[in-house]
């Protein structure tokens, strides 16, 4: 049985009048066990097989090898469908529009599918998330994951269509995204990933897919929880902030709230290996005197509506400049990572658009920002589209000659961040 | 018996149990969590005391965490304001204060009602230090027990009931101090180990004997006669008193109420000092803390607050306690505040 644990960050001290709350709350999971063994699972394994991915054709071939890999990883009793997308979302395995679980036979069956996967037609990744939407509909087990690879922009389908798709398959599956090349479009997968709960991620070299996509569905047979809500109360008059995942990666959670009782909001959280992800909370209450203490939010974890871990975050209003001035290193140095992934995309974006001078002083920013937190693989990535002529100060030229795929791992990658190191 | 009355969530003033509204603001009160904050917080050393089950501000459900359900304040608790009166002759009161959010003065009484002994220990924990309340609790509990385990002097002469309190106030000092160590041990030894002064006072028929770790005070206050302040406090502020500074003057510097002996894991050294005098005439013993005594620290000034008081009507020990605290809190109540007293009439001896 998966057990969890929270644990929180805060300076829980406010100056007379303050009213904002900002804590850290870490939660781990040990024994999260295995998914899928008993039929709890879903996967669907989503191929791009546009045009393009012929262009060169390592690309389809590598796509190919890295879904028969997937294939193999999914544990037996597992419901799953291997799609293929173009114009159309086109069933791969079972030839049928359902999903087969997964025995030595079907198993078998799909890896003898997946080589026949050929390129031709366009990317409409809209109308492929809805047909995943619609296979996920046809089991009621509770923990649905799809892998999803393309290699180009939405371009057969009209604008709005993925957004649109999105807003229906919300909930109702987890997706990791993977880019191939280069002519993909970070923005449209990172919509996807951030809806769906999921990753996004580059593979720049076809030969890498392989080895990605093993993993990638390694870790989805490694979330024996299925489905995990982070439960946030807060007091009469107060203001949710926000609320951040803030480790492993950065992900806005605030609008994904939703309220399920007077006080009390729900944040969905998907499924959990065993794992430790903390989340920035910062609620405004409302001030009460010197002396005073109030709870400012109480954080639960809940999996099928049972708490299994606590936190509390407090507020205490005194008059010691001592402890009011006080920051939790915790706070502080998350609030620094959250900026820094925003940095980054938005001096990407400036540069896109040309505005090279936006972009540098952003990126500069971004570069001291990730030196000062000692986020080092960032620092790395930033190093192959600027070059840093002083970190300490934020001082950086753009290069000339970026390679576009550097700069499109900068981008998936920005919202990765360093784990603060904590006392023993 | 311990009686526990609450405070005023409006006016930080003692409300009695079963009243519907504040004497002093108007206030209204609920009385069922009123009711429900009557618990000894003596009765539970391990720092979670009962509290009120409904927030006294806006009338939510309080949930077992402490906070309320509805406006998240912590709920009042029994360790936030309580008085205890053993004996009619001995009572005294520890409070919050306004300004801080915990209280982490703690104070144990026991008396006999013939008058012929009381013990009266208080201790104050280091604000700095986190979890000092519950240190300042363990240690006044610790120390009030070996007191009250030990027999009285048999020997009326003063010197041998001195020698004899002595003995046991230093024993007692030491148990206080393996009690706050104990629960920084129970914390995993913090790097900032909760830590507490003490004080202990106790009255065996007209002699006093009193020791003390740091800046808690011992006072005696005759009805007719100089007042005196029975112990020097171990602080900064009393050597720079020492040094020829003047009182006020001393008050004034920063590290006045730095203290250079205390109980807790880092104490350098736990033996109390001691002090013992004989009574001659009717007056107040008064053990308090510096959430008092910083409004009134001269002899003269403390008794100057307490004549008024009584003068007001507040007769008794624990009715007195309660002025006192009530006066410190109206002074701003910048510290927590805990006033310990027992009367002394020697034609009731």
């Amino acid at each position: 049985m998966a057990e969890f644990k929270a644990e929180v960050f805060q300076n829980e001290y406010l100056a007379d009048g303050a009213t904002d709350a900002h804590a850290v709350v870490s939660v781990t999971c040990i024994g999260a066990g295995k998914t899928g063994s008993n039929g709890e699972a879903a996967e669907i394994i989503i191929v791009d097989t546009s045009g393009s991915m012929d262009m060169p054709p390592t690309k389809i071939a590598a796509a190919r090898r890295a879904a028969r890999v997937a294939v193999g990883e999914i544990v037996d009793g597992t419901w799953f469908a291997v799609v293929s997308g173009h114009s159309v979302a086109q069933m791969v395995y079972p030839a049928h529009a359902g999903m087969a679980k997964m025995t030595d036979v079907t198993r078998a069956e799909a890896l003898t599918a997946v080589e026949r996967l050929r390129s031709g037609g366009a990317t409409a990744i809209g109308s492929w998330i809805l047909a995943a939407t619609e296979l996920f509909s046809q089991v009621t087990v509770a923990q649905r994951h799809a892998i999803l690879l393309t290699d180009g922009k939405i371009e057969g389908e009209p604008a709005g269509a993925l957004t649109t798709a999105l807003a229906a398959a919300r909930g109702r599956f987890q997706c990791d995204c993977r880019g191939i090349g280069e002519d993909w479009v970070v923005d449209e997968l990172r919509e996807i990933s951030t809806a769906l709960m999921g990753t996004v991620d580059i593979v720049a070299k076809p030969e890498d897919l392989e080895a990605d996509f093993e993993s990638m569905m390694q870790a989805a047979m490694s979330r024996g929880v299925a489905d995990a809500r982070l439960r946030i109360w807060t007091p009469q008059g107060s203001e949710v902030l926000f609320v951040r995942q803030v480790a492993p990666t950065v992900e806005d959670l605030t609008a994904t709230g939703e309220q399920t009782a007077p006080l009390v909001r729900e944040f969905p959280t998907g499924a959990w290996s065993d794992e430790s992800r903390d989340y920035h909370i910062a609620v405004r209450v409302p001030v009460a005197g010197i002396g005073n203490e109030r709870l400012a939010a109480r954080v639960e974890l809940v999996v099928n509506d049972e708490v299994q871990a606590r936190s509390l975050v407090k507020a205490v209003w005194t008059a010691d400049t001592d402890l009011t001035t006080r920051i939790d290193p915790a706070v502080a140095h998350y609030t620094g990572q959250a900026k820094l992934a925003d940095t980054i995309q938005k001096g990407l974006a400036a540069k896109a658009a040309g505005d090279d001078r936006t972009a540098t002083v952003l990126l500069g920013e971004a570069a001291k920002l990730a030196h000062d937190s000692g986020n080092e693989n960032t620092t790395r990535l930033l190093e192959k589209v600027v070059d840093v002529v002083d970190a300490d100060t934020g001082t950086v030229r753009l290069k000339r000659d970026v390679v576009k795929s550097d700069e499109m791992a900068l981008d998936t990658r920005s919202t990765k961040t360093t784990r603060i190191r904590r006392e023993p | 018996m311990t009686d526990v009355v609450a405070i005023c969530p409006a006016c930080a003033q003692p409300v009695a149990l079963g009243d519907s509204y504040c004497e002093s603001c108007g206030q209204q009160l609920i009385s069922d969590e009123v009711a429900a904050l009557a618990v000894q917080a003596r009765a539970d050393a391990s720092g979670t005391p009962v509290r009120a089950l409904t927030c006294l501000d806006c009338g939510g459900t309080v949930l077992d965490d402490g906070f309320c359900s509805v406006c998240g304040k912590r709920a009042l608790s029994a360790r936030d304001h309580w008085q205890e009166t053993p004996a009619d002759w001995v009572g005294g009161v520890c409070d919050k204060g306004i300004v801080h959010a915990r209280n982490e003065d703690a104070m144990a009484l026991f008396a006999l009602e013939d008058r012929s002994l009381a013990v009266l220990v208080v201790c104050d924990g280091v604000t700095s230090a986190p979890d000092s309340d519950r240190a300042a609790l363990a240690a006044v509990l610790a120390a009030c027990a070996a007191l009250t385990a030990t027999s009285p002097s048999p020997s009326p002469a003063v010197a041998s009931i001195v020698s004899h309190w002595s003995a046991a106030i230093t024993q007692s000092c030491l148990d206080a101090n393996a009690a706050a160590v104990g629960i920084a041990r129970s914390l995993g030894n913090p790097t900032e180990p909760p830590s507490c002064t003490f004080v202990a006072a106790v009255v065996q028929h007209d002699v006093v004997t009193v020791g003390w770790c740091g800046d808690s005070r011992a006072y005696w206050l005759p009805d007719d006669g100089e007042p005196r302040q029975l112990m020097r406090d171990h602080s900064l502020g009393a050597e720079l008193i020492e040094g020829g500074m003047a009182p006020a003057q001393a008050e004034l510097d920063p590290t006045f109420h730095t203290i250079t002996r205390w109980l807790g894991a880092d104490s350098v050294d736990s033996t109390p000092e001691l002090a013992s005098t004989q009574l001659q005439s009717s007056g107040w013993l008064l053990v308090c803390s510096d959430g008092l005594w910083n409004y009134a620290s001269s002899p003269a000034a403390i008794q100057l607050i307490v004549r008024s008081q009584v003068a007001a009507g507040s007769c008794s020990p624990v009715a007195l306690a309660e002025a006192l605290v009530r006066w410190a809190n109206a002074q701003g109540g910048h510290d927590n505040i805990t006033a310990a007293l027992a009367r002394y009439e020697p034609s009731l001896r």
